[in-house]
């Protein structure tokens, strides 16, 4: 027989277990929320600049499409600055919570140069690669969007290539092949087949 | 100081010989003949044993299906269940007695590796046919598959007559005084007279080896000889070469393309050797795992098991096909390119794995028609494939259309992805993905046979089309 004291300070733990389960929880989701937060907060990148309707190409897992989508944000003057705005507000949509085509965390992009007004060169950062899922069709749709988003902001440009922390690379995840130049009228072409 | 210096120097010496030799030492195979392929299985040594991967050795031979639990290895091989348990000797199957391995059994992650020694006694137990295996010369011979030979002596002139239990097309090559036939693809066994001296005016002796490339035999001749098969390859006679007549010289297309001396003889062209329709190509392979699926599930491994699959089905429709690798070995994107671009076959077809969406995606070069290019046009490296583009798109078109008739979801794209550029040949690169939420299901017998049945019969409807096309 379990005496009433024993009762009542069984209770009393099984209450304060319930309660620091409730609070680890709330603590939980509290973290979460901290760490989505940029991705979750108004797709404006760093830049200065007046705002100005920018077209996004975003890419779906969903239905394996690539959409242009309108928003409105800072655009500097500046063509390779205004490349690398609107691929990092397109690569903060990838990162937020609700993503159709998520991407590791940190992935973003350094810089965007223009060697002509026909070529450009997109550096983008370590994280962006190494942590990219590994399949053709999701390596083909972050590397297409992020074409033909180049694209809509700068439409003399005829041919992109990429590097990762600066360097070459042979492949974006062990497939998609980034060691070259990519013709963007092909890559519009191929695009196609995908909406 | 000086002693200080010498042992400086002996230290250095031997870590530059051991480095030396570390790079040296290349990983041993063992071939495998069977009826059903020709492979090579690597060697992983541990703790001094011989071990072989399971599935690489049983996957070309049948139906294999494995289950892990990190302490135990479920392995159903043609339908016949068999446990291994980790760090274990002892091997039990249903209504056989217990099979005591030679060491013990290994699991690395989620993977079984079974002592070579065992693989005699452990073969004819999980593939019901008798193993035979060649420990010097690391060759394994899976069922009654063993070509032999008998050598005899004639006179009158003089002359070798070798006859073997089944047609063989060996390399040739005559040199002063010898002359050596090798036989890579046979499985050519001893006669059980390796050496054999003759003590004939013509003949000197004669010796067999088997090595882990396959079978030589060496002809000692004192006199100039030439090499001729007959009888389809079962019959190769090493004689003196017959007086010759005053007749034009032979053309050098009667030449056989195995002789390899100028002095060689023109013999009966051995039998064709089909010449593959496609070639399989199990991306990624070695170090380059591809996609990691799940944590026990890798991109190379699903590619492999699905390309061997899609070889079976393909040739069980009478059409040849070959693979750039059959065994878990690292290619480059050239060395597969090279292999697809000599082959003579007429399709390319890469084999990938994913587990994002659903369905199978079909990829094509993304490169750009050029007006006016002709397959003989010299191109550089990065737009081989240029003239080919049309053929490719007729490839993934027919690959397309049978998936979707199968009620595979589909879906066709042109991707930059090497080495589909490379290929001086219809290309085509196929992903596969699961049909449900689970990685796993890529590598379920049933999944992988419904895709190979469905790859295979639109490559069948491509036969006569591929090499009608401008």
């Amino acid at each position: 027989m379990i005496s009433r004291k024993l009762q009542l300070i069984i209770a009393a733990l099984v209450a304060a277990i319930l309660a620091m389960g409730f609070y680890l929880v709330h603590l939980k989701h509290k973290a979460e929320s901290i760490a989505v937060g940029p991705a979750t907060q108004q797709l404006v990148a760093p830049v200065n600049g007046p705002p100005a309707q920018m077209t996004l190409f975003v890419a779906s897992d969903d239905d394996y499409s690539i959409r242009p989508i309108s928003i409105t944000s800072a655009l500097p003057s500046d063509p390779g600055e205004r490349g690398r705005a609107s691929l990092h507000a397109l690569i903060l949509r990838y990162l937020a919570k609700d993503s159709p085509h998520p991407l590791g965390p940190g992935a973003d992009v350094h810089d965007v140069y223009l060697l002509d007004p026909a070529s450009a060169v997109v550096n983008l950062n370590g994280e962006f690669a190494n942590a990219h899922r590994s399949g053709i069709e999701v390596e083909q749709l972050s590397i297409f969007s992020l074409v033909l988003t180049l694209k809509a902001q700068l439409p003399q440009l005829n041919r992109v290539r990429f590097l990762v922390d600066g360097k070459t690379r042979d492949t974006l995840a062990g497939h998609l092949d980034i060691s070259d130049w990519m013709d963007i009228a092909l890559v519009s072409a191929a695009a196609k087949d995908l909406k | 100081m000086p002693k200080a210096h010498s042992n400086f120097a002996r230290v250095t010496t031997l870590l530059l010989l051991l480095l030396a030799a570390a790079f040296a030492v290349e990983p041993r195979k063992i071939t495998v003949y069977a009826a059903q392929a020709n492979y090579q299985v690597d060697i992983l040594v541990r703790n001094g044993v011989d071990y072989v991967g399971l599935t690489d050795l049983l996957e070309p031979l049948g139906r294999i299906e494995s289950r892990s639990d990190g302490k135990k290895l479920k392995l159903t091989f043609n339908g016949v269940e068999t446990v291994f348990e980790a760090n274990s000797r002892q091997l039990r199957a249903r209504g056989t007695p217990t099979l005591d391995l030679s060491a013990n059994f290994l699991l690395i992650d989620g993977r079984g590796f079974v002592p070579v020694a065992s693989i005699p006694q452990l073969l004819p137990r999980l593939a019901n046919q008798p193993a035979d295996f060649h420990a010097a010369a690391r060759r394994l011979f899976v069922g009654p598959i063993q070509l032999h030979y008998s050598a005899e002596l004639r006179h009158s002139p003089s002359r070798l007559v070798l006859t073997f239990s089944a047609p063989v097309n060996p390399a040739v090559v005559i040199e002063k005084g010898r002359v050596h036939l090798s036989f890579h693809r046979e499985p050519l066994v001893g006669s059980g007279a390796d050496n054999v001296s003759y003590g004939d005016p013509f003949l000197a002796s004669t010796s067999f080896t088997e090595t882990p490339a396959g079978a030589e035999f060496t002809a000692t001749v004192l006199q100039p000889a030439t090499v001729a098969l007959a009888d389809a390859g079962r019959t190769l006679t090493i004689s003196p070469p017959a007086p010759t007549p005053p007749a034009p010289a032979p053309s050098p297309s009667a030449q056989s393309p195995n002789a390899s001396s100028p002095n060689a003889a023109p013999r009966p062209p051995a039998p064709p050797r089909p010449r593959p329709f496609v070639i399989l190509d199990a991306a990624h392979g070695g170090d380059d795992t591809g996609a990691v699926l799940s944590p026990t599930l890798l991109e190379k491994t699903v590619n492999l098991a699905l390309a061997r699959r899609l070889q079976k089905e393909l040739e069980a429709r009478g059409i040849p096909t070959v693979l750039t690798r059959t065994a878990d070995n690292p290619l480059t994107w050239d060395q597969r390119a090279i292999a697809a671009n000599t082959s003579h076959a007429s399709l390319y077809v890469a084999l990938h794995a994913s587990t994002s969406g659903h369905g199978v995606r079909i990829y094509t070069s993304m490169l750009a028609l050029q007006p006016g290019q002709s397959k003989r046009s010299f191109l550089p490296w990065e737009q081989a494939q240029s003239p080919f583009l049309q053929q490719s798109s007729l490839a993934a078109a027919a690959l397309a259309a049978q998936s979707t008739e199968d009620g595979l979801p589909v879906r066709t794209s042109s991707v930059p992805l090497r080495p589909l550029n490379n290929v001086t040949l219809a290309a085509v690169a196929v992903e596969v993905t699961p049909p449900g939420d689970s990685p796993d299901e890529l590598a379920a017998p049933e999944f992988q046979q419904k895709i190979a049945v469905s790859l295979a019969a639109a490559i069948a409807t491509l036969r006569g089309r591929l090499e009608e096309a401008p």
